[in-house]
């Protein structure tokens, strides 16, 4: 008989894991926010993409279906490789989408760049639905059965692969933005654009990186929720990227840790509201969670970072 | 890209003429009913682009949940026109039993009541339902920048068909309402018979329509638009961004509760799934292809989706599947083109923002060329003559603007450090510092735009700090920007005319009727926007209908002056004024702020030009870091030592 302390308990747990992923893809949000003062939506199907080259680069490697089962080094190599593959080519997909459909529309007032991404959204989307005939596809499963179960609470070994790979991206991307030349740049952009311009900054190299990594780190969000769920749709960009974005707003949009801290706390929100009211109303309650912040808090928990552009 | 050509008022007359005949005559000369049920559901998309442009197209706020607008006004005619809801009877119902809007039904012995509230009630019903949780769901966020009233409405689009789906008492949940009451005119139920709903639906459209172009051209539809072209402006002009932005929210949410009830009314049923996500993105593809904020391209947009899913893509469908058959090709004959609508949604989205984002139909005119005469005329010097300061306040012996202590910070920084200063009625006093002295954060400081850390700013004796930019103007406090903020896509004189916001009193409602008081009043502003561009002399009157973005720096320096005294101020705040201007110009502008003095102005200038300050100022004040380093007469300045450092350099004071 399990325990209240310990149901919740395992809904912690369940919720880390969540959490870390609606983290990864807060950052692309963030990133792309604090630079551009953009919601892209194309982020939301990026993510989708991601799921879908995971899946290809497993299932290339002979690992379809959920009953191959790995160990040992061949696991780590495969799980290493379908991780770097998708991180690429979502990080590619996103510096092109920028380059092609959104360099143009730099400097058009209003909501017509939101509009581009928008549509770059659907594209994805609906490419996406056709070639799979609208199917929902089974994602292989190498770390079925090695789970570990403390006091009735189970820890499934990929939660703790998904959060070792999660903190690996995001110690990653912390370190790159408060270290590096270019992360300098981006923070320098992310404050004033024209007056980095005009210290040398390569603005648009700084906004191709900011897609790249928020791109790869959809992707890799993308390949954590197959895992995770063990499935992979066309729609399943739309209810994460809400919550990945309500994540964003809810750390502090344009802020790195901020978005990390809320994907955290959406991913808990979720696995709770579920368990303790139904799961039927968890997107309900995290909409009203945004609403609530963006009337009380808009700045979020840690400060939102938004361009100045007086 | 060819413009279309602008057609002759007469032209435009005869072509609407000749629409509308054909489309009152359409269901004679195409008696199929299929086609006249796609024309119907034609009129219903015409109606739900009508209402997403006042949105998206006017107000520039990106809705991405229109639909549930359209699920709202769907539920409330569909739950009370049919037999979802059966509460039990009991006599408190008879006064509705007697107007006919509920019926008492016996269901196995048990009396409950049916209710049967009438169509053309719940037309305008739906409308005012929608528009109130357009209301309740944009007021929390259309205080924020309109980015977050995108993703909110995504989530609050998501959120409705979610309710619909799980509140199945109220909704039937999934499998939606059904028995949805037809509407009734003259003893006659319109049943299945598309040609009624046609009708119905062109007289929805139709009064759309009219509602549309009479806000567009009203007052509310031009601050609106400069809501679109640059809110922080807009707020200096007077409008009160946020009422506005929320009417606007409100008035597309009506639009689309209306649309619901009449589609609902046709289909006679209401599913959740009519009215996900997809149908957001449709309205918006129908206005981006259209022309954002353009009324006869929103109709258009949504005429051809409708068409390209109901006729055109089955067609091509049959077509490409019957040459497969014919070369016997098993792919092309498998090929579902009908399928691929969303994705030609999305690529018509990027298509257009790339290639032509003003849409099929630009919702700009074309603007009238100058002559070459008026090109290349000589400059004449315009006069004032109109009051531009009525003499509405006694001038008394109390100073008209009174700043104490005033203290602003940015972050650590403080942009202003206790500035105190005052500025007599009449005056023109000249505000003078090195670039980051704080010159511009103090006049943002008194326009409402950055909120002080400390201190007081009293104008004839009443504390501004707290109020918003809108409510600082009606004070009598109108001011220019260093960086120009006109609305560039605006004309001359709508921009002037934008100045006069907060003097016309005629609201939406008054456009929207048509009411003669208002006409007049536009007319009058008009004359005095263009009696304001004389001051000029020639430089404007002639580019009164002109983009903004097409007039030369100087010229738009001058219409930013125009239409801050369009609000017919006590106080004029000029900030950098002649910048940008040649030596010959800046003198010009010089005489006639000092002619504005003259009429009983008073003028708060920062200028970096010292022979336009000696020539204007009565008073000087000197900041610096945020401090005040002097203040004085122009001549007094000149020579203070301590200005004379900070302003020039230590090295230039000693030569």
């Amino acid at each position: 008989m399990i325990t209240p302390i310990e149901l919740f308990a395992q809904q912690a747990v369940n919720g880390l894991s969540l959490g870390a992923m609606y983290a990864l893809l807060a950052l692309g949000f963030t990133l792309v926010y604090g630079i551009l003062e953009l919601i892209n939506f194309a982020h939301f199907n990026v993510f989708m993409i991601g799921s879908f080259v995971g899946l290809i680069v497993l299932q290339a490697l002979g690992i379809a279906g959920q009953s191959v089962v790995l160990h040992g080094a061949p696991l780590i190599f495969a799980l290493l490789l379908a991780l770097i593959v998708t991180m690429l080519v979502c990080g590619i997909l996103g510096v092109l989408i920028e380059r092609f459909t959104l360099r143009p529309m730099r400097g058009v007032r209003g909501p017509m760049a939101m509009i581009t991404t928008i549509g770059v959204s659907y594209i994805l989307y609906n490419v996406v639905l056709l070639a799979t005939n609208a199917q929902a596809l089974n994602f292989p499963d190498p770390l079925a059965t090695q789970d570990f179960d403390i006091h009735h609470v189970v820890i499934r070994a990929k939660q703790i692969l998904i959060w070792i790979i999660s903190l690996i991206l995001m110690v990653g991307l912390d370190q790159f933005v408060r270290r590096s030349r270019l992360g300098k740049a981006m923070r320098a952009t992310a404050q004033d654009a024209e007056a980095a311009r005009m210290m040398g900054v390569d603005v648009d190299r700084v906004v191709s990186t900011a897609f790249f990594a928020g791109s790869a780190l959809a992707g890799a969000a993308g390949l954590i929720f197959g895992l995770y769920y063990n499935f992979t749709q066309y729609s399943i960009g739309y209810s994460a990227g809400l919550r990945a974005f309500t994540a964003a707003v809810l750390g502090g949009i344009g802020n790195v840790p901020g978005a990390m801290l809320g994907g955290i706390l959406i991913g808990l929100i979720e696995t709770m509201s579920s368990q303790y009211i139904a799961t039927k109303w968890a997107d309900v309650i995290i909409f009203s969670i945004l609403i609530l912040v963006l009337v009380f808090k808009p700045a979020g928990l840690l400060g939102a970072l938004a361009p100045n552009r007086s | 890209m060819r413009p279309i050509p602008t057609l002759t008022a007469r032209r435009r007359g005869f072509l609407l003429i000749g629409l509308g005949v054909i489309l009152l005559a359409l269901p004679l000369l195409d008696p199929n009913q299929a086609d006249i049920d796609i024309a119907a559901n034609c009129t219903a998309y015409s109606a739900l682009a009508l209402g997403l442009n006042i949105v998206v197209g006017f107000a520039g706020l990106l809705d991405l949940g229109y639909a549930a607008f359209f699920a709202i006004g769907a539920y409330a005619y569909g739950i009370l026109a049919s037999y979802q809801l059966q509460p039990p009877w009991t006599p408190d119902w008879q006064f509705l039993a007697d107007i006919g809007f509920v019926s008492k039904l016996t269901i196995e012995g048990n009396a409950v009541v049916h209710f049967t509230f009438p169509f053309w009630l719940m037309l305008p019903g739906s409308a005012l339902i929608a528009a109130c949780f357009g209301i309740a769901f944009g007021a929390p966020t259309l205080r924020l920048k309109g980015d977050y009233l995108a993703i909110v409405t995504l989530g609050f689009g998501e959120i409705v068909p979610i309710v619909a789906r799980n509140w199945t008492s109220l909704t039937n949940g999934a499998e939606g309402l059904n028995g949805v009451a037809p509407p009734h005119a003259f003893g006659y139920s319109f049943g299945i018979n598309s040609i009624p709903y046609y009708y119905v639906g062109l007289a929805i459209v139709g009064l759309l329509l009219l509602v549309s172009v009479r806000l567009r051209d009203s007052a509310t539809g031009r601050a609106w638009m400069a809501i679109r072209e640059d809110e922080v402006a807009a707020g200096a002009m007077g409008i009160h961004t946020t009422r506005l932005k929320l009417l606007a929210f409100a008035i597309g949410a009506g639009f689309a509760g209306m649309t619901g009830t009449f589609y609902i009314a046709k289909l006679q049923t209401a599913t959740p799934d009519m009215f996900d996500l997809p149908v957001s993105v449709m309205v918006l593809v129908m206005i981006v292809l259209g022309g954002m904020g353009s009324v006869w391209g929103a109709i258009l947009g949504a005429v051809f989706l409708s068409l390209l899913q109901s006729l055109f893509l089955p067609a091509l469908n049959n077509a490409v599947q019957g040459f497969g058959a014919l070369i016997g090709s098993g792919f092309l004959q498998q090929l579902q083109i009908t399928s691929a609508s969303e994705l030609i949604f999305g690529i018509i989205l990027v298509g257009m923002m790339l290639y032509r984002r003003q849409g099929l139909i630009p919702a700009a005119r074309k603007p009238p060329l100058l002559t070459t005469e008026q090109m290349h005329a000589s400059v004449t010097r315009g006069a004032i003559d109109l009051p531009v300061h009525p003499a509405r306040h006694a001038r008394g012996a109390k100073p008209d603007l009174m700043i104490e202590g005033l203290t602003v910070r940015y972050g650590g920084l403080h942009a202003l450090k206790s500035i105190s200063m005052r500025v007599e009625p009449g005056q023109i006093v000249a505000i003078i510092g090195p670039n980051g002295s704080g010159k511009s954060t103090l006049f943002n400081a008194i326009t409402g735009l950055v909120k002080p850390f400390d201190g007081s700013i009293r104008f004839a004796g009443e504390e501004l700090i707290g109020l918003r930019a809108d409510q600082i103007l009606k004070r009598g406090i109108a001011r220019s920007f260093q960086n120009i903020r006109l609305f560039p896509q605006l004309s001359v004189i709508d921009n002037v005319m934008i100045g006069q916001h907060a003097r016309l009193k005629s609201g939406p409602l008054g456009a929207v009727l048509g009411l003669p008081s208002g006409r007049a009043e536009e007319r009058a502003a008009r004359v005095r926007a263009m009696a304001l561009l004389g001051m000029f002399g020639n430089r404007l009157t002639p580019r009164a209908d002109q983009l903004v973005s097409s007039l030369s720096y100087a010229n738009r320096r001058r219409v930013e002056i125009a239409r801050a005294l369009a609000s017919a101020p006590r106080l004029l705040m000029l900030d950098e004024p002649t910048a940008g201007m040649n030596p010959a110009e800046s003198i010009e502008l010089a005489e006639q702020i000092g002619e504005l003095r003259a009429l009983g102005l008073t003028i708060l200038l920062v200028e970096h030009k010292l022979d336009v300050v000696v020539r204007l100022a009565d008073h000087v004040i000197v900041l610096d870091h945020g401090d005040k380093l002097a203040e004085g007469k122009a001549d007094e300045i000149r020579r203070n030592e301590a200005v004379l450092t900070a302003y020039l350099g230590r090295a230039a004071a000693h030569v």
